[in-house]
């Protein structure tokens, strides 16, 4: 198991961003988590990254148990993990080519290997042009690509994509989409947290439906049907 | 290793490029609050320098009586030689003192020439005391003890402003201590919250460092870096105002600059506070990674 969520609750100052939540994600799936404004999307996602821990239960990612983990290994659980934010969180006074390598540096790639993996993944993402280009001379979408082919660069085993399409105009977000099935395809985990789970074509994910920190139906909702 | 290393260096030189004309500000705000500890230190390096000039011709002048032989006081001389704190001591025959003063008072030498060949200056001995010993107290102890041996006729040894000097000597003292400890302390906080400011402006980037899984150390080591960099090179600058400054002003008000000791204290002192700066702005602008 991927990921895996046993009976998680979390609580701040008495009230239930997460309560009694059991969930798990298999290798290489593709999970979409859906529910309205501040249903704990967001909160679930910082407790697969560890940002947040739970006041009950456990989390278990990539091995890396909440319960056990110390503050050391928390980098390299992370570089497991790609994460893409729906206001993109580019580092604005750098290049594309330097946020889409940061990564590669944290870990402490070699210079010459960073540039091939990222000038071959700007390729791919149709980037490649843009890479001396800083983000606020990009489009909205492009910014997002940026931010998945930064999120991707280290060939992470799951991707965390939080609302990546809560800017962007509906053809835009329908390319993101598109990519995010597309990184899926190729074997990589993805949990996409959206508004409108109709984004994502049917039979592609597995859906869930978040309400106040509870899991409606889990194993039931297709993603289409109105809850 | 090594890469992550040279890419944690890189990041910090970047960061520094990068926030170009934000890192002069921050430096020019460094550097514009050392220079007012850097013109407190000349104060006191240049008045504790002249009180310790001062101090440094605090000495015993013995007189002897007229009818003492050489021999008598060489032997005097030799017994006070070694009491306690006392660093030398020099007989200055009738003869000597009689050079001494057409030397010194050439104005007033026809005076002797009047009292005749009969009269002379009396002897003495001159004694120098050992650093510790130049205070008032312990002068007027050595002075009350060397006054009461035989042949010593009277005893000068600036008992009217010795007091004084040696107040004015510690209370300095205690002042630059005092002072400077808590010009110190206030300094260092406003270098160090400049830092921190400019530190808490890049929260994203140490954010984002941290969640694309930086080590603790990467993200911190350039911003430390940078502090520290920011606080030498602030006070360095400070220095070198502070430099102008005097050297503008040294014709009208001569001084001296600071020693090599004290612009080294002024150097570690701006490292220590952009080093802390930049601690309490990464502890603001770091996501806890528990809550």
């Amino acid at each position: 198991m991927m990921i895996t969520f046993g009976n998680v609750s979390r609580y701040y100052n008495n009230w239930p961003a997460l309560e009694n939540i059991d969930l798990q994600v298999h290798p290489g799936e593709f999970l979409v988590v859906s529910g309205p404004s501040g249903a704990g999307k967001t909160t679930l996602f910082r407790h697969i990254w560890m940002g947040d821990l739970p006041s009950t239960g456990t989390v278990e990612v990539a091995g890396y148990r909440s319960d056990r983990i110390r503050k050391s290994d928390l980098p390299f659980l992370r570089r497991k993990l790609g994460i893409v934010f729906q206001d993109f969180r580019l580092l604005p006074e750098r290049t594309v080519f330097d946020n889409v390598a940061l990564p590669l540096q944290v870990a402490g790639t070699s210079p010459k290997a960073i540039r091939r993996r990222v000038f071959a993944l700007l390729a791919e993402m149709e980037l490649n042009h843009r890479r001396g280009s800083y983000p606020h001379e990009l489009s909205g979408g492009e910014q997002q690509r940026v931010a998945i082919a930064r999120a991707m660069v280290a060939h992470p085993v799951i991707l965390l994509a939080d609302e990546p399409t809560g800017n962007l105009d509906p053809e835009v977000s329908r390319m993101v989409i598109d990519l995010l099935i597309e990184i899926n395809r190729s074997g990589t985990a993805v949990i996409l947290a959206t508004h409108d789970p109709r984004q994502v074509p049917a039979g592609t994910a597995r859906f869930l439906y978040l309400d106040r920190g509870h899991l409606v139906n889990p194993g039931v909702w297709d993603g289409y049907r109105q809850l | 290793m090594i890469h992550l290393i040279r890419n944690a260096i890189h990041e910090g030189l970047l960061n520094i490029r990068r926030k170009l004309g934000s890192f002069l500000i921050t430096l020019l705000m460094v550097s514009l609050s050392f220079m007012v500890f850097d013109i407190f230190l000349i104060i006191s390096w240049n008045l504790g320098t002249a009180l310790k000039d001062e101090q440094e011709n605090v000495g015993i002048e013995l007189f002897l009586s007229d009818n003492i032989t050489e021999v008598q006081a060489v032997i005097l001389a030799d017994i006070v030689s070694g009491m306690e704190g006392v660093r030398s001591v020099y007989y200055v025959s009738p003869e000597e003192a009689e050079a001494v003063f057409r030397a010194d008072l050439p104005e007033q030498a026809d005076l002797l020439t009047l009292l005749g060949p009969q009269f002379h200056l009396p002897p003495s001995i001159q004694i120098s005391l050992h650093p510790d010993y130049r205070t008032s107290e312990k002068v007027g102890g050595l002075a009350r003890t060397v006054s009461g041996m035989d042949g010593v006729e009277d005893i000068v040894y600036g008992k009217e402003y010795l007091p004084g000097l040696t107040r004015a000597v510690d209370i300095l003292e205690k002042l630059v201590i005092l002072a400077g400890l808590v010009l110190a302390v206030s300094l260092s906080l406003v270098v160090a919250n400049t830092v921190r400011l400019a530190v808490a402006r890049r929260a994203l980037t140490v954010q984002i460092m941290s969640i694309v899984g930086a080590p603790g150390w990467f993200v911190r080591v350039p911003f430390l870096g940078e502090g520290m960099l920011t606080g030498v090179a602030g006070a360095a600058g400070s220095l070198l105002l502070t430099l102008a400054v005097s050297w503008m002003l040294s014709s009208s008000l001569p001084h001296d600059f600071l020693p090599g000791k004290w612009i080294m204290l002024v150097l570690i002192l701006g490292a220590s506070s952009g080093a802390a700066g930049s601690w309490m702005g990464m502890k603001s602008g770091i996501p806890k990674p528990r809550s």
